[in-house]
């Protein structure tokens, strides 16, 4: 990963970063000297920046003329406000021309939704009324129907078997139907298609055979019941080739409707357990999902380094900036910015390159501020630094040092390095 | 909508004005430019009205100094829109720290100073991005400049007061 830079670590340090670009910034902050200072720096500043738009406060003054009198009720102690704007102002947005209107207008639609809910409820109470009157009605068992069960999908023959008295016990209505059907010579198409399904739902849907037709008038059942016979003698027809066969099937369903609908009725906790078993295992699957999301999503990326002490991070091959403990790297416009003129250079020597250290690592210098170095290399190899920072009114640069720390102008200059301090007097006198 | 806009009002009264006085450095003129916000407000209820409002009062102050420069009227970053100081001496520290951060704001470019102060204000990168009409990826590289520059002309000012007196 190459150097972080400057934008990178704001937004790290104002949180806006996502979480996986955070833990690759810190595996390489952990690694990189120079990006760790500059994290230092950045901070400061972050922190120094805040400071002073923090420190431009509205001026409390003379707060706008407000229709409050009583504030000046004690001249002698004047109440002053630290933050008048906070209060509660005064609101100059004028109320709307056709607020009236709007108002009416609103008033008008909840009468009218009013008058819609009264007259709804009123027809279902009349409906009910009559309902009572109906010959069904009285022996449908409304208060076992359970709002949970699905509308059954009805037939003309189950219509037919709600208006045989058998059918009244809820869940009980197979085999009197089946008996009551005696005279035919088989149980219709439908009713065997639903008896081949030996479910829950299907027996469901033959329990309910009674309860769901209460809707039908008189006359719509025996309608439906002349168009019943018609098609149980169709489907009779069609299915002549092995009434035994149909006969069996149709006493195995009801069979397995019956004690079906009668577990039901009788056990609805174990119902309800089997729901919170299914979900608990639906949860669980869901969080083996994620963990193996999770796992697949991580598994490009490299293992966790292990904390490796002190000396092996020391051991690792240092860069040229790093030795040089530089934490950013800068162009010649922004060191003679730093300068507030032009950068001193030694004569005859390339520098490999200028950049910004901490002023608390150059002894003499103000703390504060970054100071300009340039690194040059000798024949040799050796590292030779030349320091540069500007001096504020009163600062000394301190004597000592092999006299290699001296001021020209107002930049104050500190030569060292790996030479000896001969080699770097003689260097002293080349610098521009 | 009227108590809608009267929420607003309330929830961003105070954070709107401050932005504006450490944008504009006159108090009269940002609480101003805080109602003819709102007054807007009112004429086009905005969807997202945090980054809405702030974006239209910034707006609203390079109008007002465009035109105040077309009046040839100066721009009153360093008028003391105060009383002169007579209280004790922290008020007279207060001020002129005030009036040197104001005057260090002012050598910041226009973007990077809206962005700071949005900052301030506690705006995200995102709402940053959509106040400014920028990427969010430009927030970070925009308030490292701006923060810098802030710093560094502030304590050049400071530099200068002390070598002046």
């Amino acid at each position: 990963m190459s150097h972080l830079d400057e934008g990178t670590l704001h937004a790290l340090l104002d949180g806006e970063l996502e979480l996986s670009e955070v833990s690759e910034i810190q595996m390489h902050l952990g690694t990189c000297v120079a990006c760790g200072s500059r994290l230092q720096e950045v901070k400061q500043v972050l922190a120094e920046a805040d400071r002073l738009v923090g420190a431009m406060e509205v001026p409390a003054g003379t707060p706008r003329p407000r229709p409050e009198p009583a504030r000046t009720s004690s001249p002698r102690t004047p109440i002053r406000d630290p933050e008048p704007w906070n209060e509660p102002p005064v609101l100059l947005v004028p109320d709307p021309i056709d607020a009236e209107a709007k108002r009416t207008r609103w008033m008008r639609v909840f009468k009218l939704a009013a008058a819609v809910v009264v007259v709804v409820g009123a027809g279902r109470i009349i409906s009910g009324a009559f309902g009572t009157s109906h010959p069904i009605l009285p022996e449908r068992d409304l208060t076992s129907a359970s709002p949970s069960v699905p509308p059954a999908v009805v037939s003309a023959v189950e219509s037919r078997r709600a208006d045989s008295p058998a059918a009244t016990p809820r869940g009980r209505s197979s085999r009197p139907l089946a008996q009551s059907r005696a005279p035919l010579p088989s149980a219709p198409a439908k009713t065997r298609a639903l008896a081949k399904q030996p479910s829950a739902e299907s027996a469901q849907t033959l329990a309910d055979a009674g309860v769901s037709v209460a809707e039908d008038t008189t006359a719509a059942a025996a309608d439906s019941d002349s168009q019943l016979l018609a098609a149980g003698e169709t489907g009779d027809t069609a299915n002549e080739p092995a009434p035994e066969a149909a006969g069996t099937l149709d006493s195995a369903a009801e069979e397995k409707a019956k004690q079906d609908s009668i577990a039901r009725e009788s056990n609805p906790k174990d119902e309800l357990a089997v729901r919170g078993a299914a979900a608990a295992a639906l949860a669980d699957l869901d969080r083996e999902r994620r963990r193996e999301r999770a796992n697949a999503a991580t598994a490009a990326l490299p293992p966790a380094r292990p904390v490796q002490p002190e000396s092996d991070a020391v051991a690792a091959p240092r860069t040229l900036e790093q030795r040089a403990q530089v934490y950013l790297r800068v162009g010649l416009d922004e060191a003679a910015k730093q300068l507030g003129g032009p950068v001193h250079v030694i004569e005859g020597m390339s520098p490999q390159f200028i950049g910004l250290t901490r002023g608390q690592m150059v002894p003499g210098a103000d703390p504060a501020r970054p100071v300009v170095r340039v690194v040059y290399l000798d024949s040799r190899g050796r590292m030779i630094l030349l320091d540069q920072q500007r001096t504020r009114a009163g600062q000394a640069p301190g004597g000592a040092a092999g006299n290699l720390r001296w001021v020209t102008g107002d930049v104050m200059l500190y030569l060292r390095g790996e030479p000896s301090v001969d080699v770097l007097r003689s260097l002293q006198g080349r610098v521009r | 909508m009227t108590a809608d806009l009267s929420e607003l009002f309330e929830q961003y009264y105070g954070s709107l004005v401050r932005m504006l006085y450490r944008r504009t450095g006159d108090r009269d003129r940002a609480e101003d430019l805080a109602q003819e916000t709102f007054a807007r407000a009112v004429a086009a209820p905005p969807n997202n009205p945090r980054p809405w409002l702030f974006a239209v009062a910034l707006n609203l102050v390079r109008e007002d100094g465009r035109r105040a420069l077309r009046q040839g009227r100066r721009l009153e970053l360093l008028r003391a829109d105060d009383p002169p100081p007579q209280g004790p001496d922290e008020d007279f520290d207060r001020n002129e720290r005030s009036a040197a951060v104001r005057a260090a704001l002012a050598t910041l470019s226009e973007r990077d100073r809206e962005a700071l102060l949005l900052k301030a204000e506690g705006f995200n990168y995102d709402e940053i991005a959509s106040t400014l009409g920028l990427s969010k990826g430009a927030i970070g590289t925009t308030l490292a400049r701006a923060r810098r520059r802030l710093v560094e002309a502030y304590r050049s000012e400071g530099r200068g007061k002390n070598v002046a007196s």
